[in-house]
């Protein structure tokens, strides 16, 4: 098995799901208060037990160690639900089971899942992951964090920054640089680390926009000593894993995303039902009743986007890049639907009892965190441009329900297909170079990307709204042309920046 | 006329450019990844230059499976070829 090969997970029941939702929407209904959880800037330690023993920890666990063992799509739907009703909740269940877990279930060896899994899977531990450092941001390639080998132990020392779940986790996950380790000269590891190490502190939690009842803390790690098993899956192939498992946690924060965009569009309906100006309640407004519809159909698109990637788990490099996809239209998607929906109530939108407030703070850091958008569109231009994944024409695989948006599915890819090609013919590989083109082709693939989901998802009827789609494909057609037109001119946007000297 | 070996210390030179590592800790077996440290982005940056330097007609595509220095140098050499046989 490769360094970086996946283990497989058991699979469980398919309703078990269903069963867990329908239990945990009814305890979030009557004991998440997301507007206290604002003030108190924390999820209350009872809420935080309550969702444990529903089982919300352990969903994405093996059976074996006392989890529930199920896969990415029913995980990324309890993301969605616990978003729909609290994003810091949703920010502290994701990461637990994305990025926290992961690491350890994907490629932990046997006696370290036996330690701490079975813990991790009851929420009587909750687990952090810790790579972003001072000078390691978009950049993770230049780590000063170092797990260094001295006699029969590992001494590690650095300082991560933005740890999730900093001050309530148990368990962190840290990417460290291992020199040496595994044959790799210049390779990192994933390393686990306990809350009570020797060494191991947790700074002040941080003062945020948003998301304040999601701790956020630094973490110091000074000559934290540790046994060398402490190291998870193969030493110095830290790279390998990390991409892994960020694709699942892109994923799973897409998923929140939906259930974010969800919560506004839901409160944009409800009011402008209820609103009357000129006459006429707000949604008889040709114009209001336009973005309502663009709302929902870009609402749709995420959800279908977030099933499809979801789905491909055991297709490792189909993740990794659809979650790239996933991540920047889900979060660009929430943004949008949120600022919509605030707009639509007026000034009312602007003040706190209308809940619009709290959710613009919660949404913006989504295009940030797991990945800034524009650094994650440019690597997939490059993926694009680099390995163009085969992508079958969708109008012979789809039933008459979806024949007509395969076709303008398949259009808009055959659009983007030629727009690649010309690119690669004209600039060789120079194109590698080329990150604004890079950026604008991520964009380009990520939207058709959501039309091909939308596509799959009105096919399979997964999706009731026919109408959404079908609008969504006009959407997305527009998108992806006005993506695929020619950058600025280089030398328009060095003029302009020109112009901006510090202190103008 | 460039020697293999000439073009060995060239590319390595090259790659000392996009990585913290002096040329001379650098071998052809390294791994652009884990023994360089380079991400994927790096590497794609890497060839992109190699090819504006040696002025080659390199594809995109040809960028896919690059992993070592020793595959950096062959790609070189093989457009260097196809360079001359034109
Ligand atoms: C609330 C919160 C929670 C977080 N949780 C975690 C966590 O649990 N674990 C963890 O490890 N990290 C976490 N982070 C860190 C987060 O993932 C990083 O902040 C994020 O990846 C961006 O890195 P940076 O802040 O260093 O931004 P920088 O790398 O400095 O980038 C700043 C901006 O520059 C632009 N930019 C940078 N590079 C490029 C490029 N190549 N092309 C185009 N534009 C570019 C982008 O607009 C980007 O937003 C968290 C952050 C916050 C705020």
């Amino acid at each position: 098995m490769s360094a970086a090969a996946v283990q497989p997970v058991e699979v469980a029941e398919p309703d078990v799901m269903g069963a867990l939702l329908t239990g945990v929407e009814r305890y979030l209904r009557s004991e998440v208060d997301a507007a206290q959880i604002d003030r108190e800037g924390a999820v209350p330690a009872r809420v935080l037990a309550g969702l444990g023993e529903l089982g919300v920890f352990g969903v994405t666990i093996p059976q074996r160690y006392g989890g529930a063992g199920l896969r990415l799509t029913d995980a990324c739907r309890l993301a969605a639900a616990l978003a729909r009703a609290d994003r810091s909740i949703a920010t502290t269940v994701g990461l637990h089971l994305g990025l926290g877990t992961r690491p350890l279930v994907a490629f932990g060896a046997e006696g370290l899942k036996q330690r701490y899994l079975p813990r991790l899977a009851s929420g009587e531990a909750i687990a952090a992951f810790a790579t972003t450092e001072a000078n390691a941001g978009s950049d993770l390639s230049r780590l000063a964090t170092t797990a260094l080998a001295e006699g029969a132990q590992l001494v590690v020392n650095g300082e991560k920054l933005f740890v999730t779940n900093g001050r309530l986790a148990k368990v962190f996950t840290i990417t460290a640089a291992t020199p040496g380790l595994g044959g790799a000269q210049r390779g990192s590891s994933l390393v686990l680390l306990e809350s009570g190490d020797p060494g191991l502190s947790v700074g002040r939690e941080e003062r945020k926009l948003g998301l304040k009842g999601s701790s956020t803390a630094p973490l110091t790690i000074d000559g934290v000593r540790i046994e060398p098993e402490r190291i998870i899956g193969e030493p110095g192939r830290g790279a390998d894993q990390l991409h892994h498992v960020l694709a699942w946690g892109r994923t799973l924060m897409s998923a929140g995303c939906c259930g974010t965009a969800r919560a506004a569009l839901v409160k944009a309906i409800e009011h402008t039902a209820s609103r009357r100006q000129f006459g006429r309640t707000l949604d008889a407004q040709p114009v209001v009743r336009e973005h309502l519809a663009l709302m929902g159909a870009r609402l749709a698109a995420m959800e279908a986007l977030v099933h499809d990637t979801a789905s491909l788990e055991d297709d490792v490099p189909g993740l990794l890049q659809r979650s790239l996809a996933a991540k920047v239209f889900g979060s660009d998607g929430a943004s949008y639907v949120v600022d919509t929906a605030l707009q639509l109530f007026g000034g009312l939108g602007f003040i706190e009892e209308s809940g619009m407030p709290l959710l613009l703070r919660d949404v913006r850091i989504t295009r940030i965190f797991e990945g800034a958008n524009d650094v994650l569109l440019t690597q997939l231009g490059t993926h694009l441009a680099t390995a163009p994944p085969p992508r079958r024409a969708l109008a012979p695989l789809v039933g008459p329900d979806a024949f007509a948006l395969a076709c303008s599915a398949d259009v808009v890819a055959a659009a983007l297909d030629a727009h690649r090609e010309e690119l690669s013919a004209r600039h060789k590989i120079g194109l590698l170079r080329q990150t604004r083109l890079l950026n604008r082709l991520g964009r380009a693939v990520a939207w058709s990307e959501a039309l091909d989901a939308t596509v799959r998802a009105v096919d399979a009827r997964r999706t009731t709204s026919r109408g959404a789609a079908a609008l969504f494909s006009e959407v997305a057609a527009r998108d992806v042309a006005n993506a695929l037109a020619a950058p600025f001119g280089e030398e328009v946007v060095s003029s302009a920046l020109a112009d901006l000297e510090p202190g103008a | 006329m460039e020697t293999p070996a000439d073009l060995d210390a060239r590319i390595i030179k090259l790659i000392s450019q996009v990585v913290p590592v002096k040329p001379e800790q650098i071998k052809r077996g390294d791994r652009l990844r884990e023994d360089l440290g380079m991400d994927s982005v790096c590497s794609m940056e890497l060839l992109s230059m190699l090819a504006e330097e040696l002025d080659l007609d390199v594809g995109v595509e040809d960028a896919a499976g690059i992993r070592t220095v020793a595959d950096t140098i062959a790609l070189a050499a093989r457009f260097l070829r196809a360079k001359a046989a034109a």
